[in-house]
């Protein structure tokens, strides 16, 4: 809950879909650090998304305690020790149904938002 | 994924530490940081805007860690170290609660564990709830079975997966030879089937197989108890042999502990197979088909109905009699099943009631240390209404303080309760110890899942009693009032003074409840320790001469009575001496029937035979109101003679002196052939138990009627103890194969009679006590905790004028008060409570109403007293000082 002022344009992140974000990013990528991860989102966001790149990393976390994802240590580009993440299955699974619950919602609101107008 | 694994991920944070964080983060700012150089800004200037990029790394770092902890753990720790650090703070409090509720949930825990034992728990064998007890029938009443029987059924039935038959009847004294000093060890004859039946193998060695008992091997399995004591568990006891009566037997097997058989209470030492059964008895009761001595029980097959077993059981049960049995006269007779998942319980008539009102009363006593802590835990409260108007008005929660303050009860209940289980681990065993001093029977304890479980209930339970009102009440609080005023806040303080004030009065009603079983209960055993006897116990010693049953019984028994006689009469200190067999508080007896002209045996009439040398009368002080005592003068060769109790000769004469010189025998209907002459008649005695009634015996002389002297008596002078080790040693050098019993004072024999009433008597009073002690502390601490409250306003009354008598009256009419309603509701229970124990009291009469009134009376003075204390230190108040209290 933030209570500053930041530009209209770019909206903040919905609650509980940074998750599926990083789920998503690790499906299609495979194997990141939590730096790579954050440029992926923002690079697909294409600047209309407000991401403090390091809400990743409780994110993260977050997911490997569910034991969505699974994380090791590795070198980054610079050489530097850095910590890598990978989905695991049971992580693709529930990436499959979020995707299917978050089209699902979508769908719903957008109905409703057109029956509204 | 599982909550589990959520769990452990959280309580483990998956080994991640703030370094590896750090580590991350910087990894990520440099990845980033290059990444804008790339685009052209200077290193300072992406660094710079890495930063801006990567967001708040403190908030970061913080909601980092949230996520790595649970929230309910970690409050959980937070309530913990703050009770603490509040326990600590109040060290006096805390260790008064801690104790109470030891003392409380301890009493609880020690008297349910002897309750478990006796009354509920199963044998501790494989499913006992498929065992039952075949109990035959005859004519309505309950006999045994035949050895004949027993085989009969065992090898034909098809309802059982096994039967077994046992007895520890003819045993009773089996004496163990060859192993130090002759002594008695308990024993039981089993059936080969025995063990296997029951599901029990043993701890070490093996137990009796069919084949042994069909061999007549000469075996023996000893309990866990008795290796222990005998053979200090060396598994070197294994082939070790035993001489118990003419048996010598092998041991092959140790039972696992805890096993005690299929009688709760009898615990024996030794199991031999049935097969011994002529070497450890006087006769031989195997071939003998009338003989009903047998206990037999089954294992019912998995899917036979009880129904089902019990109608196949009976008619194979008819037809085996016709065969096996030739006992005759008997209308109907049939096999009862009984369940038998408890085993066999002797205990449980005894001690059923006495164990409910012990369990009523610390059930009782646990209320009242409830009250107390619930009370000091509420003036507590109410001392930090200020810290709680504070803490609500920052947004904290109610429940979260009320769960904080519970957190406190819980952890005074946790470490209350360990010391609770500590003290009913010792205290349990003491108190078998105290109710069986000098008796046979023995009581397996052991602090197991149900005592646990039980303990951990009261526990929760006390801890909701004492800790719930005062959570709620202490965090009920007006914020403005409580931020205005402090904590001396009137109004709030006035509802929980109401609520401290009927705690009190619920402590003190019970405590006169608690203190007026005590009374009673004392006043019963003292009425049994005090009435008329009949006889003069003290000065008498009494020998025990345990019966050791062999074919040589008697003829040893005979050779000896005489020199016996002679040489007890001639030991320097003895007055008299006499023998008696069936004697005086023993556990065994014989009854006959007895008859006149005037009056046949009637139904109901108990006989009890006692065979006496000369001098008894004179050494156990019973007076002959007529004709004469029975002397060396009544030989074997003359005309036979007996003595009779004034009851006896009252109902076959009408008179004590109109029986001398008439006819008596032992038949149901007089036979004049058989005619026996009255020499005498003897005032009544309680004879065998202090609670018998002034019954119907016979004394006979053992010239005439040969027996085995059970007990010696000695009447000397000065402590009759110290004839104790000259007469052990005289009858030692008369027949050193004779083993002496227990040597004990008659009036201690007396007492071992009384040792479940002098437990509950002495339990009831300690408990009554500590009632009393947590009262007065209960009421002190309301009347103070008032007076604190109303500092202010005693210091105006003061100050307008008032004398300090009319404070002090002011206070302690609410002392009155309070006891009053007390004593109204307290007294109402107490007289509920004397019809309801009526069964368990002796000699009870009107008179002892007085009883209560003095237990109310002690009540009201040690509560007036406790309450007056703080209400004099408030009418000596300074006013000044009052006033100024702000």
């Amino acid at each position: 809950m933030s209570m500053d002022n930041r530009s209209a344009s770019r909206s903040e992140v919905p609650y509980g879909t940074l998750d599926l974000m990083v789920l998503k990013t690790l499906d299609a990528m495979g194997a990141q650090h939590g730096y790579g991860i954050a440029r992926r989102i923002e690079q697909v966001a294409e600047g209309s998304l407000e991401l403090n790149q390091g809400t990743v990393y409780p994110a993260l976390l977050r997911l490997e305690q569910r034991g969505w994802i699974e994380s090791d240590w590795g070198t980054s580009e610079n050489n530097r020790r850095a910590r890598f993440y990978a989905i695991t299955r049971a992580g693709r699974k529930q990436l499959a149904d979020e995707t299917h619950n978050w089209a699902r919602t979508v769908a719903m609101v957008n109905r409703l938002l057109e029956t509204e107008s | 994924m599982t909550w589990g694994r959520m769990l452990r991920a959280r309580l483990t944070g998956k080994g991640r530490t703030a370094a590896e964080l750090d580590e991350e983060i910087a990894a990520h700012l440099d990845l980033l940081a290059r990444d804008y150089e790339r685009h052209g800004m200077s290193a300072a200037e992406a660094r710079h805007a890495a930063r801006r990029a990567f967001g708040g790394v403190a908030q970061m770092r913080e909601s980092y860690r949230e996520q790595r902890r649970l929230p309910l753990v970690d409050t959980l720790t937070q309530d913990l170290v703050y009770a603490f650090r509040q326990l600590r703070r109040n060290p006096g409090f805390s260790i008064a609660a801690v104790l109470t509720l030891a003392l409380g949930i301890g009493a609880n825990a020690a008297i349910y564990q002897v309750l478990d034992a006796v009354l509920l728990r199963p044998l501790p064998v494989k499913e006992p709830q498929r065992l039952v007890l075949l109990q035959p029938r005859e004519d309505g009443r309950e006999m045994n079975f035949s050895y004949r029987l027993f085989r009969e059924l065992a090898t034909h039935q098809q309802v059982f997966d096994g039967m077994f038959a046992s007895s520890d009847f003819p045993m009773h004294d089996p004496v163990l030879r060859g192993r130090g000093p002759l002594r008695a060890v308990r024993g039981s004859l089993v059936s080969g089937d025995y063990f296997r039946v029951l599901g029990v193998s043993a701890a070490m060695g093996r137990v009796f197989t069919a084949a042994d008992d069909h061999a007549a091997a000469p075996v023996a399995v000893i309990s866990y108890d008795f290796w222990s004591r005998q053979f200090d568990r060396n598994p070197g006891a294994l082939g070790q042999v035993l001489e118990i009566n003419k048996a010598v037997v092998g041991i092959i097997g140790i039972a696992p502990a805890g096993f005690f058989g299929e009688r709760v209470g009898a615990a024996p030492d030794v199991w031999l197979p049935m097969a011994l059964q002529s070497q450890v008895m006087a006769m031989d009761w195997l071939n003998a088909p009338t003989a009903s001595w047998l206990t037999v029980m089954g294992r019912l097959r998995p899917g036979v109905a009880p129904a089902t077993a019990r109608q196949a059981l009976n008619a194979l049960y008819q037809q085996s009699v016709a065969f096996a049995l030739q006992r005759t006269g008997v209308r109907e007779r049939h096999v009862d099943l009984e369940p038998a998942a408890g085993g066999i319980n002797e205990l449980q008539g005894q001690f059923k009631n006495p164990l409910l009102v012990l369990m009523a009363i610390v059930g009782l006593v646990l209320l009242i240390a409830c009250c107390n802590l619930a009370n000091l835990l509420l003036s507590r409260a109410t001392a930090r209404a200020h810290e709680m108007g504070v803490r609500i008005a920052l947004g904290a929660g109610r429940l979260r303080l009320v769960r904080q303050l519970l957190t406190e009860s819980v952890v005074l209940s946790a470490s209350g309760s360990v010391l609770a289980l500590f003290l009913a681990w010792r205290g349990a065993p003491a108190l078998v110890a105290m109710a069986s001093a000098g008796n046979a029977w023995q009581l397996s304890l052991g602090m197991g899942w149900r005592a646990l479980g039980f303990t951990a209930a009261v526990a929760l339970l006390a801890t909701s009693l004492f800790g719930l009102a005062p959570a709620l009440a202490g965090t009920r609080v007006d914020v403005h009032a409580a931020l205005q005023a402090g904590w001396r806040n009137q109004t709030a303080g006035r509802a929980k003074h109401r609520l401290a004030k009927t705690l009190a009065v619920a402590q003190i009603s019970v405590a006169l409840l608690l203190l007026s079983g005590a009374a009673l209960l004392v006043r019963s055993l003292w009425n049994l320790r005090h009435q008329d006897f009949g006889f003069r116990g003290e000065g008498v010693v009494m020998i025990d001469i345990p019966v050791e049953f062999s074919k040589t019984l008697m003829a040893r028994h005979n050779a000896l009575r005489q020199p016996l006689f002679d040489r007890m009469n001639s030991l320097p200190g003895v007055q008299s001496a006499a023998l008696s067999g069936f004697g005086p508080m023993g556990n065994m007896q014989h009854t006959s029937y007895l008859s006149s002209a005037n009056r046949p045996f009637r139904d109901g009439d108990l006989v009890r035979v006692v065979h006496v040398s000369p001098r008894f009368f004179e050494t156990m002080g019973i007076r002959i109101v007529a004709g004469r005592a029975l002397t060396a003068d009544d030989r074997s060769d003359s005309p036979n003679a007996v003595v009779l109790s004034e009851t006896a000769a009252e109902r076959l004469f009408g008179s004590a002196a109109g029986a001398i010189g008439q006819r008596i025998s032992y038949e149901k209907n007089f036979d004049a052939a058989k005619g026996i002459e009255v020499a005498g008649v003897a005032r009544n005695v309680r004879f065998a138990d202090p609670r018998d009634p002034f019954g119907m015996l016979v004394y006979v002389p053992f010239s005439q009627n040969p027996a085995p002297a059970t007990a010696v008596l000695l009447r000397g002078q000065g402590d009759p103890l110290q004839l104790t080790a000259p007469a052990r040693a005289a009858i030692h050098e008369l027949d050193p194969n004779l083993l002496v019993g227990e040597i004990t004072p008659l009036t201690a024999a007396i007492d071992s009679k009384l040792a479940r009433e002098r437990t509950l008597a002495l339990l009831s009073t300690c408990f009554g006590l500590l009632a009393l002690v947590l009262t007065s502390v209960g009421v002190y601490g309301v009347i103070s905790y008032g007076v604190v409250g109303r500092t202010q306003e005693i210091g105006i009354r003061l100050a307008l004028g008032a004398a300090r008598r009319s404070v002090l009256g002011m206070l302690m009419r609410e002392v009155g008060l309070m006891i009053g309603v007390s004593l109204a509701v307290g007294g109402a229970g107490a007289a509920l409570l004397t019809t309801a124990m009526r069964s368990l009291l002796f000699g009870f009469a009107a008179a002892e109403y007085s009883l209560l009134l003095a237990a109310a009376l002690l009540l009201a003075l040690v509560a007036a007293a406790a309450g007056y204390l703080p209400a004099w230190r408030a009418a000596r108040l300074d006013p000044m000082r009052a006033l100024r209290q702000e």
